[in-house]
């Protein structure tokens, strides 16, 4: 047995290795002078002018926005989707299951679909290159998540303790805010979580529905592929940047990604 | 007395529940039932923002959806799509079912590997679009400069028609495999170990033990695997905007991206609602499909 499992340790780590490479070699990449790109040689001077070269330039305003958009539409979303997460994980009734299906074809539907009424309306409502704005349209997908996610956690609570709660004289959601609330706090840190990657990580609507006001830092890392003259450095230190956040939170949630992903394709 | 107090109670529990719920059901009304109306209503006007009355113009509400179906572009990128989606879909689905199978042991050592195998999966979407540009643009690539210091050297293959497609589907695969993998992982973990300690002990190998008794359990879960990862395939955006933009001469131009183009470049926004409502269509077909099968996936 202790034998045969060092191979396929080897072979695992030999294989992420593999798949790590591509990402890595963007991360060195941002360390290079931009006379250094162009030559293969693995050893080079390491500089950190990729990245002061970001700092004073607009790329933090884009940074900035990505944050105020991410972390306003997470708060939407869970301040209106945990009360009905709750509701839906405790209350049987009839037109669940279409509640169920229309929050999962949100989750699929292709956002094409929404930026072209979203487009006229933002424009009809002067919304057009906000932050507010954008934070709004991620509640399309974030709500949906929420709502999802936050049943299953609630659905996990025994429902006793709640019981012995209204007993002692709370109301349903006093008894929500004192017991079932505190019990799903890493479900929350969890949800809470996912929103903001998700938001985060959109490139789609902030490159439609932004111009440069409201500017996202995917989107200005797109902006300097077409204007900068291929500064690749800069390219490659502002990607690192952006992916920073994303890999430090997804640390914390790795055990809740997958149904935080999945969202509703699977009931429970 | 009891019954009374407990029936108040119940609707109680009742309007409380109602209360909770109804915001985020109206929030969510507007927000998605809204604009999915709104853009069905768009889809049978010729609206262009040159021309602001066209908004209104429904005297050939079905034109739209009659150019399409004469349109050779549209149905270029519809068969781009499903190039796209099997391929993705096949190679994303070999990739993880392989490295479950490699994972799925237990040890402390290969738990924690597991989480560097999520990485291409969380990476802001944007990023792996970069990632992949340097991989194929041949001055900085270290692919290419590999290859060629092994004699072998090879040009660009996202600017090549016949292979723009295979590259954006290999980076696309790179992306997604860690989702069918932790899935198939999960499902695996599942897998009851008497049935497994008995066809070891009736001397089954390894490839009989996959096939007649893991697989078996795992099936749902495939299934669920791949059709959520269809629907996925269908949204794929910022890969082919960064490494294709549609080219070379639409050879990677999927259905999405032909919307895209048409509203928002050439400003057809009623001819570009019409194709995004057919995909809207499409999906939602797909999803009640992956509801059904992934409800039997937990019953069974």
């Amino acid at each position: 047995m202790s034998r045969r499992l060092p191979f396929h340790e080897g072979v695992a780590v030999l294989i992420l290795a593999v798949v790590l490479s591509p990402a890595l070699w963007l991360l060195q990449m941002s360390f290079r002078h931009n006379a250094d790109i162009l030559t293969p040689r693995l050893i080079f001077a390491p500089t950190l002018e990729n990245y002061t070269s970001l700092w004073t330039g607009q790329f933090p305003d884009s940074f900035v926005n990505s944050l105020l958009a991410s972390s306003t539409s997470t708060a939407f979303s869970m301040v209106l989707g945990v009360p009905a997460a709750y509701a839906l994980a405790r209350w049987r009734f009839r037109g669940e299951r279409h509640i169920a299906l229309w929050i999962l074809a949100t989750r699929m539907a292709p956002p094409i679909a929404f930026t072209i009424p979203f487009f006229l309306a933002f424009t009809w409502a002067g919304l057009m290159d906000t932050v507010l704005g954008l934070a709004i349209i991620y509640v399309t997908f974030n709500l949906a998540l929420v709502i999802w996610s936050m049943r299953g956690f609630f659905a996990a609570v025994p429902r006793s303790l709640e019981e012995a709660a209204w007993i002692d004289g709370c109301g349903v959601w006093s008894a929500f805010v004192r017991i079932t609330l505190p019990l799903s706090a890493p479900g929350l840190a969890a949800t809470g979580i996912l929103c903001f990657i998700l938001s985060w990580n959109d490139f789609f609507y902030a490159l439609i529905l932004t111009r440069t006001r409201a500017m996202t830092a995917p989107v200005a890392i797109v902006n300097f592929m077409q204007y900068a003259g291929w500064e690749w450095g800069k390219i490659a230190a502002a990607g690192v940047l952006v992916m920073l956040p994303v890999l430090v939170f997804t640390f914390f949630v790795r055990s809740y990604l997958v149904s935080g992903l999945m969202a509703g394709g699977v009931k429970e | 007395m009891a019954t009374i107090a407990t029936r108040g109670w119940a609707a109680e529990q009742r309007r409380s529940f109602r209360l909770g719920l109804l915001p985020a059901l109206l929030v969510l009304a507007v927000v998605t039932l809204g604009p999915a109306l709104y853009l069905v209503v768009t889809s049978l006007t010729p609206l262009t923002p040159v021309n602001p009355d066209t908004a209104f113009d429904f005297s050939d509400p079905l034109g739209n959806y009659k150019s399409i179906l004469t349109t050779d572009e549209f149905w270029a990128s519809v068969w781009v799509q499903i190039e796209l989606s099997v391929v993705t879909v096949v190679t994303q689905l070999a990739a993880g079912l392989g490295l479950a199978l490699l994972l799925d042991r237990p040890s402390r050592f290969l738990e924690a590997l597991r989480t560097g195998f999520l990485v291409p999966m969380v990476l802001p979407p944007i990023v792996v679009a970069i990632i992949w540009k340097i991989l194929y643009t041949p001055d900085i690539s270290p692919l290419h400069h590999l290859l060629a210091w092994l004699g072998m050297p090879i040009h660009s293959l996202i600017t090549n028609a016949s292979t723009a497609i295979w590259a954006i589907a290999a980076a696309d695969t790179w992306e997604w495999f860690p989702f069918t993998m932790l899935m198939l992982l999960a499902a695996l973990q599942m897998v009851p170990k008497e049935p497994q300690e008995a066809a070891r002990i009736d001397g089954a190998n390894a490839i009989q033990l996959f096939w007649h008794v893991r697989l078996p359990y795992i099936r749902p879960t495939l299934v669920v695997c791949v059709l959520f990862r269809l629907i996925d395939s269908i949204k794929a955006f910022p890969l082919i905007y960064v490494l294709t933009d549609g080219g070379p001469g639409g050879a990677t131009q999927v259905t999405n991206y032909y919307a895209f183009e048409q509203t928002f470049s050439f400003s057809y926004w009623g001819y570009g609602s019409a194709v995004a409502t057919l995909m809207v269509l499409g999906v939602f077909v797909l999803s009640v499909v992956v509801n059904r099968l992934g409800g039997e996936a937990i019953d069974e």
